[in-house]
């Protein structure tokens, strides 16, 4: 995965100033020997990760690895049978929600209880299980729908806030802005981008991934034939390339006028403006992602992102606590308020930050929670490309995808296996 | 020499092989006939966080009386091998509700059809099949045509020749990537004289430049290990041949070739077992689009299903296939070890 250039800049300006201060404020850590910790590769967490090992001194070493195997790693260090290598490690809330039902989280309340006032922690920022803390969330994310304001209005068109309307939208587009070959530009590479979008436009949809009060499938339903035949509608306004498009390559399309309209992370808002490498700089405008069905709910997801301390390691939990909150405190916030969309109060979101407040407005629910969602998830990812290439009906790629979950889910024990006679 | 001192000689190697190949082979095929799963309950949670609060019907493992998450494991014979060729039944949930999902799953997909599998395995044969001779050919043609080059020029070409084979496989397959994909320098030319591909739209053209990746990859390996054979063909055997009169093929054919002939083998079975686990083009070039690979399917198991159980059944099956691959180069290379040649 690559990293957005602009984001790694700034990133690399903040970290040297925010260690120096981290250093100060650490003063206040009395523990010794070392801190291991685990994160993804992002800006905002090498920022995060900077302050954390500026806390290090004679006798107290912090090691943070930035990784983009992150989520690998951690389940792996937190499900071993023997000691975590990893002190903490900083999650999505799909991997949360996994940690979390293996019960290999440890609770936090105490540690919040005795030192939350020193970190100013905010009520909004504990992940609490009927009352338990298990994690601290410090970013949130979601998506956005991107469009070319200026070609918008060259256009007489409206921001689209349903699909039908998009795909008008691009209609005209196509048929009138020479510039533009291709005016749609989405994440639907195989995998994890097209389960995603299926994802959110089937909840768009009111549909159903699991049958309720269980892990048993759901989601080979009318909803979801209707999901992906809404997935099939954009394709004529999108590149032939799109089912190997991920949102490197969504952006890189956006960046260089080659389409004017998308849903994406809106995290990746800031690279619009990215002079060095965009040709669009100040023409994109953000607005909620369209839904599924006219007056339905946004088709995108909340996600969050926490700190997270593991069940099997606990030795070093109050150290591992410290150096972690000091790299979410409202100091580094502020010396990092352009790399991520913070959960903090004092996160002042500017221009391309405002992805969040635009999705929970219109209605965009919180990224499913059950530990088996992402086995569901990873099948139809796998799958759906068949469906939306046309090789197989919508119905038998979902049946299949359906199929395949259910092998995965009994496997794990989500689902009861075979009783044989 | 005495056992003695030849087992002192090999002892080293043969323990190291036994601890980190066959070894840990071992422990896959015993993990790949188990199958471990936690002990789930059906709970109903309030989860608070940045979003504020909602309640969640999940699921979550049983605990013991040490707080640590109950797990069952079991002996699955075969079980997983099935699934990985496809060659099972969808599960049967034991409720009312499941066994009627999974009759009309059964019905409406002919689930038990090997067909993922083994539509992997074509693409892996066919990515072998295509690679192969121009890894061979076009690293024996780099290797005598840099051997005739000046000795001056020898160095910049073989460094810039290698440069392929030096990068990490994800950093190269990216950088081809960006040369094909929308917006790219190749898209780009080819409109300019009137051609419109998109490479990663249908099948034919992104199998071709997941073939292309590999043959650009591996070709300098085999040029640089053909390029130090050919420093090794004896001169003497050579200014024979052309005192007898034969032409620059025939001494390519009858002298240099056989000579070669040892590398050529260590050089096919090496990018056989390379190629036969294909993965990083297969998932930077089209994300597995149209180029789903056998080792693509073993990574999904690994990481997305999160099985190491079934995966480990996945990677036997991976090495049985290699080893089925490999049998005419080893029945050679044996033949020619007893007669001595």
């Amino acid at each position: 995965m690559t990293l957005p250039r602009r984001a790694l800049v700034l990133a690399a300006a903040a970290a040297p100033a925010a260690a120096r201060a981290s250093s100060l404020a650490c003063s206040s850590i009395a523990n010794t020997g070392e801190v291991h910790l685990v994160g993804n590769s992002f800006p905002a967490v090498a920022h995060i990760a900077a302050i954390a090992e500026g806390c290090a001194r004679p006798g107290f070493k912090v090691v943070f690895k930035l990784t983009p195997q992150a989520r690998t790693e951690t389940e792996q260090a937190f499900g071993a049978e023997g000691r975590s290598p990893f002190d903490a490690a900083l999650v999505s809330m799909a991997v949360f929600s996994n940690l979390y039902a293996r019960r290999q989280l440890q609770p936090l309340s105490d540690l919040v209880q005795k030192f939350g006032a020193r970190y100013k922690l905010e009520e909004r920022m504990l992940v609490r299980v009927d009352g338990e803390v298990m994690a601290i969330a410090f970013m949130q994310n979601t998506q956005n729908l991107y469009y070319r304001a200026d070609l918008f209005a060259k256009h007489g068109l409206a921001v689209p806030t349903d699909y039908a309307q998009m795909v008008q939208a691009a209609a005209v587009l196509q048929g009138h802005e020479p510039s533009i070959s291709f005016p749609i530009a989405q994440g639907f590479a195989k995998g994890f981008d097209s389960g995603t979008e299926f994802t959110n436009i089937l909840a768009s949809l009111g549909g159903r991934f699991f049958q309720p009060g269980g892990a048993l499938p759901a989601f080979n339903s009318a909803a979801g034939v209707q999901a992906v035949a809404t997935m099939r509608s954009l394709m004529p306004y999108m590149t032939p390339n799109v089912l190997a498009s991920n949102s490197d390559d969504v952006v890189n399309q956006f960046q260089q006028g080659k389409a004017a309209m998308g849903v994406l992370w809106a995290s990746r808002a800031s690279r619009m403006d990215d002079a060095a490498a965009s040709k669009v700089v100040g023409k994109m405008q953000f607005a909620a992602a369209p839904a599924a069905r006219a007056g339905g709910r946004s088709a995108a997801h909340l996600w969050w992102d926490a700190a997270v301390l593991p069940r099997n390691n606990p030795r070093q939990r109050e150290a591992a606590f410290h150096v972690l909150m000091e790299g979410l405190s409202e100091a580094a916030v502020k010396s990092g308020n352009d790399l991520g969309l913070w959960v903090r109060s004092v996160y002042e979101p500017g221009r391309f930050g405002t992805g969040l407040a635009l999705a929970r407005s219109a209605g965009a629910p919180v990224w499913p929670s059950e530990p088996f969602f992402s086995l569901a998830h990873a099948e139809v990812g796998k799958l759906l490309p068949e469906a939306l290439a046309g090789e197989r009906t919508a119905q038998a790629v979902l049946d299949a995808a359906a199929a395949a979950y259910q092998r995965s889910a009994t496997d794990k024990g989500f689902i009861k296996a075979r009783v044989t006679a | 020499m005495k056992l003695r001192s030849f087992a002192g000689f090999v002892g080293p190697s043969v323990f190291l092989m036994l601890a980190l190949l066959a070894l840990p082979m071992l422990m896959t095929a015993v993990l790949s006939v188990r199958n471990c799963a936690l002990e789930m309950e059906l709970v109903t949670v309030q989860q608070t966080g940045p979003f504020g609060a909602h309640d969640v019907t999940t699921q979550r493992a049983q605990v013991d009386a040490t707080g640590r998450a109950v797990q069952t494991c079991q002996w699955v014979g075969l079980d997983h091998y099935r699934k990985v060729l496809g060659l099972d039944t969808a599960p049967a949930d034991n409720t009312t509700a499941g066994a009627q999902v999974n009759a009309q799953i059964n019905a409406q997909t002919g689930a038990g059809q090997p067909t993922e599998f083994f539509s992997a395995l074509r693409f892996t044969l066919l990515y072998i099949a295509a690679t192969t001779p121009f890894v061979l050919g076009g690293g024996l043609a780099l290797a005598l045509a840099m051997n005739r080059v000046t000795q001056r020029l020898k160095a910049v070409f073989i460094a810039a020749s290698l440069l392929p084979f030096i990068i990490t496989p994800v950093v190269g397959a990216l950088a081809i990537k960006w040369l094909f994909r929308d917006n790219g320098l190749v898209p780009h030319v080819l409109g300019g004289l009137g051609v419109q591909v998109f490479w990663m739209a249908q099948a034919w053209s992104a199998q071709l430049l997941v073939i292309l990746y590999g043959i650009w990859h591996v070709l300098p390996f085999a040029f640089i290990v053909f390029y130090a054979g050919l420093q090794g063909v004896p001169q003497d055997a050579l200014e024979a041949a052309t005192i007898d009169g034969a032409s620059p093929w025939q001494k390519l054919r009858y002298v240099t070739l056989p000579h070669l002939m040892p590398l050529v083998v260590f050089v096919l079975m090496m990018h056989l077992m390379d190629a036969y686990r294909v993965f990083e083009p297969v998932m930077v070039l089209t994300q597995g689009a149209f180029t789903t690979s056998v080792q693509y399917l073993t990574y999904h198991v690994l990481l997305q299903e999160d099985n190491p159980y079934k995966a480990s059944a996945a990677s036997v099956l991976t090495i049985v296939g290699i080893a089925l691959l490999l049998i005419p180069l080893l029945r050679k290379t044996w033949n020619e070890q007893r007669r001595g040649g």
